[in-house]
């Protein structure tokens, strides 16, 4: 009897070691990612099933913006794709991750978009403008009036959700908007004479798309993230490739629902990055020229719109020995 | 024969019910055509089909339209090439045509991904989410609500705080769900439990409390015991009322579906009405709308014509 009862606790034991063990060295990298072209361009990967050939389990779990870095932050994921930007607001208030993989800059994207009249940005002068206060799109203004020689005093800000900018600059409540894709495209749409006056294209670099790891899963399963960086420029180079450009777009445009002619313009503005040009991006520099310089502009805009409270240590947020290889 | 059907209180013979059931559809697609199909009723906008000279028009642009007609007035006092345009309905308003062609469409297009799956898989998933959220709130809900309608000691230990706790929006515990239970189904189901649980304990109890106290009396003065009391005369007395409070619920439960699903992955049909709202394909959205009403009706008539086969009696006391 006890004999019996000794083998039953030890293969339960054994069982238990056993899943341990398991849960660690197999588990998938869970990935989640959300409706943006640079982002989007995972597909590719997923559905050429790249990353079984280099020999990585990843699962991407496809998301609302919003709800992927929810979820990032209450450690459901292992890594996540936000802005550099986003990245630190999410890492301020308990969501830490480092960005280890640069898939893009916003290169026109992201708009300021004026009604009939208004043509250039010093005309915004004692004008009123629809954004989402705190955010990217708050960024990206503040950088259209500074060069300007406005301030942001000189323009009146109307708190506004992104995906609701289209409908009120229609409303005629407000002389501009700040959106990003597919709302900037719908407002365009909406106001018939109203024109894009700034956007990301004249600052690029403002907005870095990346994949962000949480530092527990980039610290104990690097040689998997490797891997996933590899798979990454394989699609990069299958994208920028003329031949096979077309396919691409096709595999794309099926992961947010549209015609693939339909989806090359919100593509266009999106400046997908080879491995040499993140190179030069990662490297430490002051400005938008690079990663660290962008994410810093960020930090400084976010304490100075008491997002958070004390700046961040921006080197903490960027590991960039994935993509230069060292 | 016309006054027939006005008279107050009494029941229409059968066929004049039919005929005035299938009317209550009928209208709203008869308004809906004439709204779409009519170029002189509403038609607020203008599709550009030549757009002469105006620099920013471009052909198949929706333009407002007085701004049309200004561009068309200043075009002829110009001298200039006069811009053409039919009469059109907003982007949000499809005509009937449209979402018909969508609605085939969207159960006919193959997925263009491995990973991805046909709409009536995703329509499944989010069935499923709906039976396990009503399922597990059911479970709970009516033997709490049977005892809180029964004895007012176990009335007064729930029901005041359930009074409060409904009042929280359950699309508020979203962010809590996902750090409690993950991204994928669960905290969906926790969604649509929270949304409905505790209005089905209230809604349970206030059924029960309405049971003919006579039964319980005279049950009492034969000698029935509590346990037998309960399952004997109080489950009983109730069921036929249980039963269609349940059918209420269940719809309860359907409005909690697309906040549920929006939170963690994308996923069910949710995914594919805010997707396509994204991107401004509105025909696709009511197609998305008509069928969660269409599934929702269907189980509701499914689900009325069981509750017939199940209680015969209900129909006698109805005609009584």
């Amino acid at each position: 009897m006890k004999n019996v009862l000794k083998n039953i606790s030890r293969t339960l034991a054994a069982i238990l070691l056993l899943g341990i063990v398991n849960s660690v060295s197999a588990e998938p990298l869970k990935i989640g990612y959300s409706d943006w072209p640079g982002w989007v361009a995972w597909e590719v990967g997923i559905e050429k099933g790249w990353f079984k050939e280099a020999g990585v389990d990843v699962k991407f779990e496809w998301f609302d913006y919003v709800a992927s870095m929810d979820a990032f932050a209450a450690g459901k994921l292992d890594a996540v794709s936000m802005t550099n930007g986003d990245t630190l607001v999410t890492g301020a208030t308990g969501g830490k991750g480092v960005m280890m993989l640069m898939n893009d800059y916003s290169n026109g994207n992201d708009m300021v978009i004026a009604k009939p009249g208004i043509t250039s940005v010093k005309q915004l002068k004692g004008k009123k403008v629809g954004v989402e206060i705190g955010f990217v799109g708050h960024l990206l203004l503040l950088n259209a009036l500074e060069k300007a020689g406005l301030k942001e005093t000189d323009v009146e800000l109307v708190n506004v959700p992104t995906n609701e900018t289209p409908q009120v600059l229609a409303s005629g409540d407000v002389d501009a908007v700040v959106a990003w894709q597919p709302n900037s495209g719908m407002a365009l749409d909406l106001v018939p004479g109203s024109t894009a006056i700034y956007t990301s294209a004249d600052e690029p670099g403002l907005i870095y798309d990346t994949l962000v790891a949480s530092p527990q899963s980039l610290a104990t399963r690097k040689e998997d993230w490797k891997k996933v960086v590899g798979v990454w420029y394989r699609i990069v180079d299958y994208i920028k490739n003329p031949k096979t450009y077309d396919d691409a777009i096709e595999i794309m445009s099926s992961r947010v629902g549209l015609k693939a002619g339909e989806y090359k313009g919100f593509v266009k503005g999106t400046k997908i990055l080879t491995r040499e040009e993140a190179k030069t991006f990662f490297k430490k520099a002051d400005g938008f020229k690079s990663l660290y310089g962008s994410t810093k502009i960020s930090d400084d805009f976010n304490v100075a719109n008491k997002v958070y409270d004390k700046p961040e240590d921006i080197s903490s947020y960027i590991d960039a020995s994935l993509t230069t290889g060292i | 024969m016309f006054s027939q059907l006005f008279s107050v209180h009494a029941r229409l013979d059968p066929k004049q019910r039919v005929f005035v059931s299938i009317l209550s559809f009928i209208i709203p697609i008869i308004v809906w055509c004439i709204v779409s199909y009519t170029p002189f009723v509403w038609h607020p906008k203008v599709e550009i089909t030549s757009p002469a000279e105006v620099s920013y028009f471009k052909q198949g642009m929706l333009i407002d339209r007085e701004i049309f007609d200004k561009e068309v007035e200043g075009a002829i006092q110009n001298n200039q090439v006069i811009p053409q345009g039919n009469p059109a309905n907003p982007v949000y308003l499809p005509a009937p045509h449209e979402v018909a062609t969508a609605l085939y469409t969207a159960f006919t297009t193959e997925p263009r991904r491995r990973s991805e799956k046909w709409l009536h898989e995703s329509l499944w998933d989010s069935i499923q989410v709906i039976f396990w959220g009503f399922f597990l709130s059911s479970l709970i809900a009516v033997p709490l609500g049977i005892l809180a309608g029964t004895y007012d000691v176990f009335s007064k230990l729930f029901e005041p705080f359930i009074e409060f706790f409904r009042y929280l929006p359950a699309p508020a515990f979203g962010a809590l769900a996902v750090a409690i239970l993950g991204i994928h189904e669960a905290p969906k189901i926790a969604i649509i439990f929270i949304g409905t649980f505790f209005q089905q304990v209230l809604v349970v109890s206030n059924t029960t409390r309405k049971l003919d106290p006579s039964l319980l009396e005279a049950a009492m003065t034969l000698g029935a015991k509590r346990l037998s009391l309960l399952f004997r005369v109080v489950v009983p007395g109730i069921v036929t009322h249980l039963y269609k409070d349940m059918r209420i619920l269940l719809g309860w439960a359907w409005t909690y579906l697309i906040v549920a699903e929006l939170i963690g992955t994308s996923s069910g049909i949710t995914w594919f009405i805010t997707q396509q709202a994204r991107y401004k394909n509105f025909d696709n959205v009511y197609a998305a709308i008509i069928i969660i009403g269409v599934i929702g009706l269907t189980t509701d008539i499914i689900l009325s014509m069981l509750g017939k086969r199940i209680f015969p009696w209900e129909k006698s006391m109805a005609k009584a």
